[in-house]
């Protein structure tokens, strides 16, 4: 998506943190953050939502369910093989099902994460901030036409009152 | 600040209340003639408070070694549970009497006729026995009173010293309580089938306790939240809470099937012949149920991160667990002694009674201390904790 940003870069994770809580008071939309490492409180004070967890548990299930059909079919229905007089339909199914069930679950969740995240091997990296894969956070707030003078000026006068290092406005793309 | 328990009237009449009606069974198990039903329910009920009291005490520990912030304000509650243990020591007693109704290595006109009970006796023998019981309920109690003791200092002194004496006891309780808390488990549970051994059933055990140990605090800490006792306590301490009893659900399973798949794959007759009872008897529902109860409701029930910040969710899970280990101490003891599968009036009673003697040692050992830790390096860790 592209527009017109303003970018307010911090250098510390608590400053930041107190940055986004003083931005949100004062009824500042925050269109994203970026931060080199994953931040505590962050998901709640954004009140971010994500159906993630759900897409995992299915398919956790389905992979359960489907291995132990797989073990089924061909232990008891296809290839009946008696061994040291024990039953065909056993509790020793559970450990072949319990590595599959963490392989399914962990392998359609990184393809599902990639197909929304429209993400594939070799793609271009899109940074609005470059640094914020080192040592810098970034806090972005988008342009919008209807924004007047004044209302900018509240902006980046918060964001530099809450101690950013640096403002800048550019045109993003990601 | 003085914040400690204060018990109300009602509580003691309602401890005593339970403690009679237990007595009461125990004396009508006797006088009917279930002499061995009730010695069985008397280990199973001693080992079961008992569990839950070491537990708590290696949870306490596990928080000093690894020097966890979230939990410093809770701290309070595994010392008064461990404080069980000098009552538990006192309660064991009894079981001695039974001994010979139990064991069947007591009996030395068997152990005479068999060769695998002779190989075994120089462990196996009462004196012996009743010297480790001695040592094993010694150590832990000075060690968790020491640590209790060191605490408690800490909140009229402060200072960072009894925090570090309290990490280096720590350590050294964790040790000792390995080690001894499987002998234990060995002669007082493995031994009621003396001819079937297996080096996994103490970390079972081990791993049991904490377990139900870290619940029974859980269960605790959420009754004295909702009586208004930890005003800072907020969602995510009841989300590790309940990560805590997610996470030993898992390691519970994981141990109850190392246990039973190993000895179902090797299929040597000496060492399925525990299984056997179990499985092929009348006790085969309460086998799938014990692993159903402690570990998958758990672990589909606790999944979902709104109902494991929960109280009331929580305080429900703890309940199916707490019969859950009650499931867990059944089938381990019950196939070996009364080969009976009835549960009535004594199985109820008698975990009644024991239920009124842990909770009042708890609440008065509570009553007795602050309930929060008021110079603990990590208490505002503990309140500021988010996330």
């Amino acid at each position: 998506m592209k527009n017109n940003s303003i970018i307010g870069i911090y250098k510390d994770e608590d400053v930041f943190l107190e940055a986004i809580d003083e931005l949100l008071a004062n009824n500042i939309r925050i269109y994203d953050v970026f931060s080199p490492f994953p931040l505590h409180g962050i998901w709640e004070k954004l009140k971010l939502k994500t159906r993630m967890p759900y897409a995992t548990f299915i398919y956790g299930a389905i992979g359960t369910a489907s291995v132990f059909a797989f073990l089924y079919w061909t232990s008891v229905v296809n290839y009946p093989l008696k061994f040291g007089g024990k039953p065909l339909n056993t509790l020793s199914f559970i450990i072949i099902m319990f590595v599959l069930t963490i392989f399914v679950g962990t392998l359609f969740t990184f393809l599902t994460y990639f197909t929304i995240e429209k993400m594939y091997p070799g793609k271009k990296v899109k940074l609005p901030e470059p640094r914020t894969t080192s040592d810098r956070f970034a806090i972005l707030i988008e342009k919008k036409p209807e924004m007047d003078e004044k209302e900018l000026e509240k902006i980046t006068g918060l964001l530099e009152k809450t101690g950013a290092i640096e403002i800048k406005e550019q045109e993003v793309d990601y | 600040m003085e914040n400690k328990l204060k018990v109300s009237p009602g509580f003691i009449v309602l401890v005593i209340v339970l403690i009679v009606y237990g007595l009461v069974t125990v004396i009508i198990g006797f006088a009917t003639g279930d002499t061995v039903r009730t010695w069985a329910n008397l280990l199973l009920n001693n080992y079961y408070f008992m569990s839950i009291a070491i537990g708590a005490a290696f949870w306490l520990a596990i928080q000093y070694i690894t020097q966890s912030g979230w939990s410093a304000q809770f701290l309070r509650i595994p010392m008064a549970m461990s404080d069980y243990l000098i009552v538990s020591f006192v309660l064991w007693i009894m079981m001695f009497f039974g001994l010979h109704h139990l064991y069947e290595w007591t009996h030395l006109d068997v152990v005479a006729n068999d060769h695998i009970l002779m190989h075994k006796q120089p462990y196996l023998n009462v004196p012996f026995f009743a010297v480790r019981y001695i040592v094993f309920f010694g150590l832990w109690i000075y060690l968790t009173q020491r640590l209790k003791k060191l605490s408690l200092l800490e909140d009229k002194h402060g200072g960072l010293i009894y925090f570090k004496k309290m990490e280096f006891n720590s350590k050294v309780f964790i040790f000792v309580f390995a080690i001894t808390f499987s002998l234990f488990s060995i002669d007082w549970l493995m031994s009621l089938d003396p001819h079937w051994y297996s080096t996994i059933y103490a970390v079972k055990k081990f791993i049991m306790a904490f377990y139900h140990g870290a619940t029974i605090i859980t269960a605790i800490v959420i009754i004295l939240y909702f009586m208004g006792y930890f005003p800072e306590m907020n969602k995510t301490h009841f989300l590790d809470f309940s990560r805590y009893i997610f996470a030993l659900s898992i390691i519970w399973g994981y141990m109850w099937i190392s246990q039973y798949l190993l000895i179902w794959y090797a299929n040597i007759p000496e060492e399925t012949i525990y299984y056997v009872p179990r499985v092929m008897t009348e006790y085969k529902p309460y086998f799938y149920a014990e692993l159903i109860i402690n570990w998958l409701f758990p672990f589909l029930f606790l999944m979902w991160n709104r109902i494991a910040k929960n109280p009331y969710a929580l305080l429900f899970a703890v309940v199916v667990l707490m019969c859950g280990q009650w499931v867990e101490l059944y089938m381990s003891i019950m196939p070996n002694t009364t080969s009976l599968h009835k549960i009535t009036y004594i199985e109820f009673g008698t975990f009644i009674g024991f239920l009124g003697v842990f909770a009042g040692v708890v609440a008065w050992s509570l009553s007795r201390m602050n309930l929060i830790p008021k110079n603990h390096p990590y208490l505002i860790e503990s309140v500021k904790h988010h996330g």
